[in-house]
């Protein structure tokens, strides 16, 4: 019987997510153009914002329906510093994460004491009047055309691709360490029952509010990314489209898994490119297709599919933490 | 002043309706703002672009809103009753559905619908437009005769008895499934009309479904959840606090008054100001 | 005699209407083992509510070893060694059984090198090693019981608070239950308060009883006193539920 307590990230998950990265990180080499490097240098940023994500609503089954606010805030905070402060751009991704931090926790004290739809709905609330002070404080954050010129980390597109695929990797990897630790367990814990968690002895409060503050670093870290990516920084980031799609992508890939997060991202937007034909109706597939897996498939295609292939190479069935939205 | 009540009248329209819904089968619909754009969107589509005579415009189209929310709840809403939270993510995407067709078949300017009344009336002193006007009327009356309804009919009794206690409603025979339906499309005709009214004064572009959930929202927590008195004392606070900032400030800070509202009333009495669920 | 592990003095709730408790006052020694017998509705519940944080008592003050738990939230008095199990079980869904002890036993009073072993051992004190892999919503109700137990037990406590640990379990179960206490209490020499409806079982753990109606204190006593107590037998038979105490 296996008396590990927390199970940790074992040989089998982080050989098989490195051979990922490494074969995502190759891919334009031999399919070299701006073009597939940027879509995806995007894949993995929203790669980013959807394990931050997963990490704290797909742990906690609190469904953050407003996680573009902390993407949101992370990237003005680095066109911030970046334009109308003039710091060099290094400086915007630890200003974006803490910046997002504090956002967490300011908005996290009121919110997470309210039972799941409150909170979502609370959330959401914050991302669409974050949108609109985008817009009322137009003087100094630009209005609906938002921050411009913003220099880019890393010229090379290839290279900037390359650091962002690693800090893909190196928050996968360790936020999917966290969620296997005792950590994750308190966050499972407080999902199930959270009365019966406080007669346990934990402080619930305080580990829903760093959860979420965790969740929006990681959000904003992407967010910085994404400024610097496309050069410029718009109220259009806080809209609610992007956090639907990127709810979508958690749950096609397994919500609670942190890395069918990164797989579902990754798959989506490279098949979605695909459909760039189909032009506007884009957005609404992504509505579309999260209605059809919260009835259809739940659990999500990705994490289900590797659990399978884990069971047939040999491994042990981790199970899958979540599934499901939570009641 | 006028202006304070017209968007109040507005505002306690849609926020009646979310109450509504929630109160009888707990369900938070996101889709509701959605109902209210159809309905705009529905005027215009039919008066402006159809020609049709606008009342009938109207009329056709909140009835047909009040139809697709018995379709949504029906085909979407029904299957996870269990799980609020799948509700939720269920009704905003079918929110963002609604608004990117909206996008695709109409585009992103600013739509006119026509107004019933185009002459401005003299109100106190005050230059009011005849539109306001009848919004106001019009938003009343459908309070009121909701509020006769449910208190004086049958129907409506069922209604407040599965409010209370949907279980033991169920043994009593009451057919709640299809009191769901009912509520659901009283509750989004009551967005649609809103949407009706407003329309030739308010904004009318495919992203306008967003605001009012989320002053419906702000609405509902600060009166209480379930509670229709409690909708209507909270939403004239509000339409009457967003006026009075709008004067004395600036109108782009009118939204921050409702998400302001929502999160000191969450912090400091979740229940709202006439909460415990008190359904009239 | 050694110092009162719990003072409880002047402890007073209402609800709306109800007062549900009046001026309720309790000494516990260490290694007691009290019991609060009471007919349904007395307060019995609403007492360890508010002994162990998830109420705030109207007035009143609750010492645990001489420190005020008043305004104290349920972790912190928890971290004080005051655990509880509630009277419907409530596991945490979605761990399994094992998980579920895990999870008590994260609190600052926890010194264990290996936590598995440590949660492991508790399983099997209160025999559920061969549940310790099943998901906790699968377990039958008498095994639910354990795992309240195993749970509180895990957060090193040194007082317990069983809310009606017999409620719904059948004679053996109750039983097995009733040793697995009394061994709990000789060998770990736990402070135990026990709410219970059973007298017969009741009787024969508790050392002492406080007999509650309507949210007051009306007799207190060893069992056998109470038993025969006037004020006791009128609350039960007045409720047409006579007191049950021999079988």
């Amino acid at each position: 019987m296996d008396a590990r307590a927390f199970p940790g990230l074992d040989r089998l998950s982080t050989a098989s997510g490195l051979l990922a990265l490494g074969a995502l990180g190759a891919l334009p080499i031999f399919f070299p153009g701006k073009y597939l490097t940027g879509v995806l240098t995007v894949a993995a940023i929203y790669g980013l914002w959807a394990v931050s994500w997963d990490f704290m609503s797909g742990l906690t089954g609190r469904e953050n329906f407003g996680h573009s606010l902390f993407i949101g805030v992370g990237a003005y905070a680095a066109g911030f510093m970046n334009v109308k402060l003039g710091f060099g751009p290094w400086w915007s991704l630890p200003s974006a994460m803490l910046v997002a931090m504090a956002f967490g926790l300011v908005l996290g004290i009121p919110t997470l004491r309210l039972k799941g739809p409150y909170f979502a709905l609370a959330m959401l609330s914050a991302a669409v009047i974050m949108q609109r002070l985008m817009l009322i404080f137009w003087e100094e954050t630009g209005g609906e055309e938002g921050i411009q010129d913003i220099t880019p980390l890393i010229k090379d597109h290839l290279h900037y691709y390359w650091f962002v695929l690693a800090l893909l990797g190196a928050s996968t990897v360790s936020l999917a360490a966290l969620a296997r630790s005792r950590w994750g367990l308190i966050l499972r814990a407080i999902r199930g029952d959270e009365a019966t968690c406080l007669a346990a002895g934990l402080p619930i409060t305080r580990y829903k509010i760093v959860s979420l503050m965790i969740s929006a670093a990681f959000a904003g870290l992407g967010g910085a990314l994404y400024a610097h990516y496309q050069l410029q920084v718009s109220p259009q980031l806080f809209a609610v489209v992007t956090s639907i799609t990127i709810i979508t992508m958690v749950y096609v890939g397994g919500i609670g898994t942190i890395y069918g997060a990164a797989g579902g991202a990754l798959l989506l937007t490279i098949m979605t490119e695909g459909l760039r034909q189909v032009g506007e109706w884009r957005l609404m597939a992504y509505s579309v297709m999260l209605i059809l897996i919260i009835f259809f498939l739940p659990s999500g295609i990705i994490a289900p599919s590797w659990q399978r292939l884990r069971k047939s190479l040999g491994g042990t069935d981790r199970g899958l933490v979540g599934g499901g939205p939570a009641g | 002043m006028i202006y304070g009540a017209v968007t109040s009248a507005i505002y306690a329209l849609l926020a009646v309706g979310f109450t509504l819904i929630f109160g009888v089968a707990r369900v938070l619909n996101l889709a509701h703002g959605s109902f209210y754009a159809l309905g705009a969107y529905g005027t215009y589509l039919l008066a402006s672009v159809a020609g049709w005579p606008l009342w009938i415009a109207a009329t056709v189209a909140v009835a047909s809103v009040a139809v697709f929310g018995v379709a949504v709840e029906r085909i979407i809403i029904r299957p996870l009753r269990h799980s609020q939270l799948g509700v939720l993510m269920i009704t905003l995407a079918v929110s963002l559905i609604v608004e990117q067709a909206l996008f695709l078949s109409f585009g992103s300017e600013y739509r006119n619908v026509p107004a019933f009344v185009e002459t401005k009336v003299n109100l106190a002193g005050v230059d009011v437009g005849g539109q306001r006007l009848l919004a106001f009327v019009l938003a009343f009356l459908a309070i009121g005769l909701l509020y006769a309804f449910i208190q004086r009919t049958r129907l409506g009794s069922a209604i407040l008895a599965i409010a209370q206690d949907a279980e033991a409603a169920k043994y009593m025979g009451i057919p709640s499934d299809r009191i769901f339906s009912l509520v659901m499309a009283i509750s989004a005709a009551l967005a649609a009309l809103a949407g009706v009214l407003a329309g030739p004064f308010l904004s009318v572009q495919p992203s306008m479904h967003l605001l009012p959930i989320v002053k419906a929202f702000a609405i509902v927590v600060v009166g209480g959840l379930g509670s229709i008195a409690g909708s209507i004392a909270a939403a004239f606070m509000l339409g009457y606090a967003e006026t009075v900032v709008a004067y004395l400030v600036n109108g782009s800070w009118t939204e921050i008054v409702s998400v302001l509202a929502t999160l000191l009333m969450l912090i400091v009495r979740p229940a709202g100001i006439f909460g415990k669920r008190a359904a009239f | 005699m050694s110092a009162p592990i719990l003072e409880v003095s002047d402890l007073d709730k209402r609800f709306g209407g109800l007062h549900a408790v009046k001026r309720f006052k309790l000494s516990v020694a260490p290694a007691e083992i009290v019991g609060i017998l009471g007919p349904n509705g007395a307060g019995k519940t609403t007492i360890f509510n508010l002994l162990s944080g998830f109420i705030a008592p109207d007035q009143g003050q609750v010492l645990f070893r001489g420190t005020s738990l008043i305004g104290l939230r349920p972790d912190r008095i928890v971290g004080l060694g005051l655990a509880r199990t509630f009277q419907l079980c409530r596991p945490i869904i979605g761990l399994t059984v094992l998980e579920n002890v895990l999870v008590g036993s994260l609190g600052p009073r926890v010194i264990a090198k290996n936590l598995a072993d440590r949660a492991l051992a508790l399983l099997d004190q209160v025999g559920l090693t061969n549940k310790a892999n099943s998901p906790a919503e699968l377990l039958s109700y008498g095994d639910l019981r354990r795992l309240e137990i195993a749970r509180a037990l895990a957060t090193a406590p040194e007082l317990l608070l069983l809310d009606e640990p017999f409620a719904g379990l059948g004679a053996a179960e109750i039983d097995a239950l009733s040793t697995l206490i009394r061994s709990l209490h000789s060998q770990q020499n736990l402070t135990i308060l026990l709410i219970e409806h059973k007298l017969r079982e009741f009787m024969q753990l508790v050392s002492r009883v406080v007999a509650i109606d309507f949210g007051e204190i009306i007799a207190e006593g060893p069992p056998s006193t109470i038993v025969n107590d006037p004020r006791v037998i009128e609350a039960y038979i007045g409720r047409q539920t006579p007191v049950p105490t021999h079988a």
